[in-house]
């Protein structure tokens, strides 16, 4: 009776056993993701460490992945910013077409990116519906970085605005309206209230968006026409060299862009917890 | 005065959810405002705020007009029901946020969260999070912290709903004395009548946006001045009756006093608490009023009293409003109380009363419309003849359009309520469409009837058959809508016909309301189909016959058997000759509109005598 009571309250952890599921589980995991994680690995360090250092301190190399992390860190940026703005005003307000906005708002999901790059050819490119409006910023859009940073932002848009949504609507307006009434103006409610609040999703929504941005490939492949040393991104670096059966390279490069990825999964991980635990 | 409210509305689409509120409160006075949800009592309080604003009206705080000046403006301190405690922050932190926006000096700031953690009972406790808190310590830290900018007001919405009974009451406690400490203007918001008798030094009762009455917990309880008051304020028992013209006495018992009998045949309400109920075995003899002899019929034991319900013959020309009568009840069952220290014996009681107060029953009011395309006005004369048989108030609408002048609108309604005899009737001239501008005012006031006439056959008719405006007001009024033909006569006979749409206990109740004040005969018809032995049906008519033979109506009950309920109802019409037809409608909020096929529709169509429909939800 007495050790029952003491118990009760606290949530009890499954017995730990290989059951049926948990193996599927596991085998399924292990084969899908462990493996070619180790094949990768293996394939990078086959022709020794040095090989591989070299292979990706080349100045193509260099190139794309510097290319990479920059569009990663802008997409990010702006995602973060506009996406902020999106979620706000789908949570905060109601006006007529909020629904399709909502709605729109997955696309970037649902359309393969291929088509998406295809998409802002056909705006951009020579024959495009809104050619003139890079034209008349003196901005090259198809082939260049501006049009490369358009696409990975439109692939990756939906991260923020669906991780920062929920938390907005949980947090509800109440805390904002006592820092009204304590005499705090909107810009200061927003800063010392609202973000601090949603901080962690609103981080873990920039981690998802900064990884997509990392491993895009197709539509950026479609924009950038992948000059080498150009506009040539870390995934369609991977790609040329499997086409020139520069094996090396290929997987030295796969390797680093596997740890950055990596790396943001981790950091995705630990703002969960916080989400978690925070509330 | 610290705040004044100088009629203040407020509509959140058609609907009104504040009505024209006039409300002073005083400088350090701890104000209640009491009501159920609904009532419109939070959005007074945001509108004090500023974190939502008045359609109409003025609010004033400390002789400022405040009505639209932002929230940040106003100097309040706001407690909402669910803490709001900024998660993110220590509960130190919290305090400090107003202080930190106002940039007062990091140390008089230390000193003022120490004054204030001490002052709600948190002293030390100001470097914990708010998730290390339970829920009473977090609404403290909420009042700490809407105290901490020193605020000429503190608002509080039903602060401490949200917690359980004991730590409600201590933090009830401790509200008071900083209230009393700081002798800061209060408004608190709530539901529950024990938190507003402890707190309040004023209390004012609301009921669908309207200030019933407002008064200090001891004259509230004792001197209600409304029916809504005193039943809502603790409970009771609530008759209704008109003293007998000779003796001047409530149902030959009572003698009511001089300001109740203004007029003869002048209706008069009695009110008495369950604790001013005597309960007697023998009869008493000190000359207090006796209601009779009644019979325990249900006993709750409630720690020091035992609350009893007593059954007794109800006295002649008086009925019961509340507790509200059960259908198909005859006698009354009124309230009472015993000391739960006796031993409680059952078996009959000698009913007297030791304490009662007499009120002046509400009029009822009365709207109707007046178009320039019916040419008529049979309905003006109905709601000339109802409106002086109920004790009514009239009140005409007519909608203006945008180029038409408000005196000469005014003068041609006004020589038609003449015709009609009419003369005393409120007249209203709203801009607008004719059936947007009635729903608005029929949702804006407590009506007991809508008047409309059936407008003419040329009109334009909806899918229904019927024209739009008719189509618009049996979908969208909330009161019952009474439709007149192109002739008046008086009402001498009523037919509650109870087997279209749902068989309803309103129709039936309030076909009984409008006989007793018409002195009408009621007929209750209920269609079955051939061959089939409905025995709910049969209960119900002869419930809905008991509720209205214990109200003094001569009644009489048909049961018919037809498979065409609308020629069924139609026939009965012509052949007993009725001067009103009472029917069942949807109501307003039923998600089901009203289909071609529908009985009360047909009926509508093709009688001509006046019909009152009556809204499934409508509580007479």
């Amino acid at each position: 009776m007495a050790i029952a009571d003491m118990n009760r309250g606290i949530p009890q952890l499954p017995e730990r056993r290989f059951k049926l599921p948990v193996i599927i589980a596991l085998m399924y995991t292990a084969l899908l993701v462990v493996a070619p994680l180790l094949a990768i690995t293996w394939g990078a360090l086959s022709s020794g460490i040095y090989a591989t250092l070299r292979e990706i301190t080349s100045p193509d190399a260099l190139h794309a992945l510097k290319l990479t992390l920059i569009l990663a860190l802008a997409a990010s940026a702006l995602n973060a910013l506009l996406g902020l703005v999106t979620a706000w005003v789908l949570v905060r307000h109601d006006f007529p077409g909020r629904a399709f906005l909502n709605a729109l708002v997955d696309l970037p999901f649902a359309i393969s990116p291929v088509i998406a790059g295809l998409m802002l050819i056909l705006l951009f490119g020579r024959q495009g519906w809104l050619k003139a409006l890079p034209d008349a910023l003196g901005i090259q859009m198809v082939f260049a970085w501006p049009g490369m940073l358009l696409a990975t932002v439109f692939v990756s848009l939906p991260f923020v605005v669906r991780e920062v949504m929920p938390v907005l609507r949980h947090l509800g307006t109440e805390q904002e309206e006592v820092a009204y009434t304590l005499g705090a103006t909107y810009w200061q409610t927003f800063w010392n209230v609202t973000l601090p609040a949603i901080r962690w999703g609103f981080l873990y929504g920039i981690s998802l968006t900064f990884a997509r941005a990392l491993g895009e490939f197709g539509a950026v492949l479609v924009v950038s026409g992948g000059v080498s040393g150009m506009t040539e991104t870390a995934t369609l670096f991977i790609f040329r060299s499997m086409d020139d059966r520069n094996y090396a390279a290929a997987y030295s490069m796969a390797l680093v862009l596997a740890l950055a990825s990596f790396c943001a999964l981790i950091l995705i991980e630990l703002t969960k917890g916080k989400i978690r635990r925070r509330g | 005065m610290s705040i004044i409210l100088n009629d203040v509305s407020k509509k959140f689409g058609n609907h009104v959810v504040v009505d024209r509120l006039a409300l002073e409160i005083r400088d350090g006075e701890f104000f209640v405002l009491l009501g159920a949800s609904g009532s419109g009592k939070s959005t007074i309080l945001r509108m004090i705020a500023g974190l939502s604003y008045p359609d109409e009206g003025k609010i004033l705080i400390h002789e400022a007009d405040m009505t639209y000046a932002p929230v940040q403006q106003r100097g309040i301190g706001f407690v909402f029901q669910n803490y709001s405690i900024f998660s993110h922050m220590t509960v130190a932190e919290n305090i400090e946020f107003g202080l930190r926006i106002r940039r007062m000096p990091r140390p008089s700031r230390v000193r003022r969260i120490e004054e204030l953690l001490e002052m709600v009972g948190l002293a030390g406790l100001g470097n914990r999070m708010p998730a290390q808190l339970s829920g009473g310590q977090q609404q403290r830290v909420a009042l700490a912290r809407a105290l901490a900018h020193q605020p000429k007001v503190l608002l509080l919405d039903e602060p401490f709903g949200a917690l359980d009974v004991k730590i409600r009451a201590r933090l009830r406690r401790t509200l008071r004395e900083v209230q009393r400490k700081l002798r800061v203007t209060t408004i608190l918001v709530t539901h529950d009548q024990e938190e507003a008798f402890e707190l309040g030094d004023r209390i004012g009762v609301l009921d669908r946006g309207r200030l019933q009455g407002t008064g200090e917990p001891e004259e509230i309880y004792r001197c209600p001045r409304s029916d809504f008051v005193a039943t809502f304020l603790g409970g009771g028992n609530l008759l209704s009756g008109q003293p007998v013209a000779a003796s001047g006495l409530f149902g030959s018992v009572l003698p009511v006093p001089e300001e109740h009998r203004r007029e003869e045949g002048q209706g008069v309400n009695l009110f008495f608490r369950p604790e001013h109920v005597c309960l007697d075995k023998e009869r008493p003899l000190d000359g207090r009023p006796i209601l009779g002899k009644g019979v325990i019929v249900e006993q709750v034991f409630a720690g020091s009293l035992r609350r009893v319900h007593v059954r007794l013959p109800r006295l002649p020309g008086c009925r019961q409003l509340a507790p509200r009568p059960n259908f198909g009840q005859e006698d009354w069952i009124l309230e009472g109380e015993l000391p739960s220290d006796l031993p409680f014996e059952s078996g009959e009681y000698w009913v007297s009363l030791r304490q009662w107060s007499f009120l002046a029953p509400p009029r009822p009011r009365l709207l109707t419309f007046d178009n320039k395309a019916s040419e008529g006005v049979a309905h003006l004369s109905m709601a000339q003849w109802l409106g002086s048989r109920i004790e009514g108030n009239v009140t005409v609408l007519r909608n203006r359009k945008e180029h038409e002048s408000d005196e000469k609108v005014r003068a041609e309604v006004q020589s038609r309520l003449a015709e009609a005899g009419l003369q005393g009737a409120t007249v209203l001239l709203p801009q607008g469409k004719s059936s947007e501008v009635l729903l608005r005012e029929q949702a804006s006031n407590t009506y007991n009837f809508l008047l409309l006439s059936r407008p003419k056959q040329e009109a334009k008719l909806s899918h229904l058959g019927i024209t739009r405006m008719l189509t618009r007001m049996l979908e969208g009024a909330e009161v019952p809508l009474l439709i007149m033909p192109a002739e008046f006569r008086p009402i001498r006979r009523i037919l509650v016909c109870t087997a279209a749409g749902e068989p309803g206990k309103n129709d039936v109740k309030l076909g009984a309301w409008v006989a007793r004040r018409t002195d009408a005969s009621v007929t209750l018809l209920h269609v079955l189909a051939p061959h089939t032995n409905d025995a709910s049906a049969r209960r119900h008519i002869s419930n809905a016959a008991s509720t209205l033979e214990s109200l003094d109506i001569p009644v009489e009950t048909k049961l018919v058997e037809s498979f065409n309920r609308v020629e069924a109802i139609l026939m009965e019409t012509s052949r007993g000759d009725f001067d009103l037809l009472v029917l069942g409608g949807h109501g307003p909020h039923s998600s089901s509109f009203f289909r071609p096929e529908d009985i009360t529709l047909q009926v509508l169509k093709r009688v001509n005598r006046p019909v009152l429909v009556v809204p499934a939800q409508e509580e007479v």
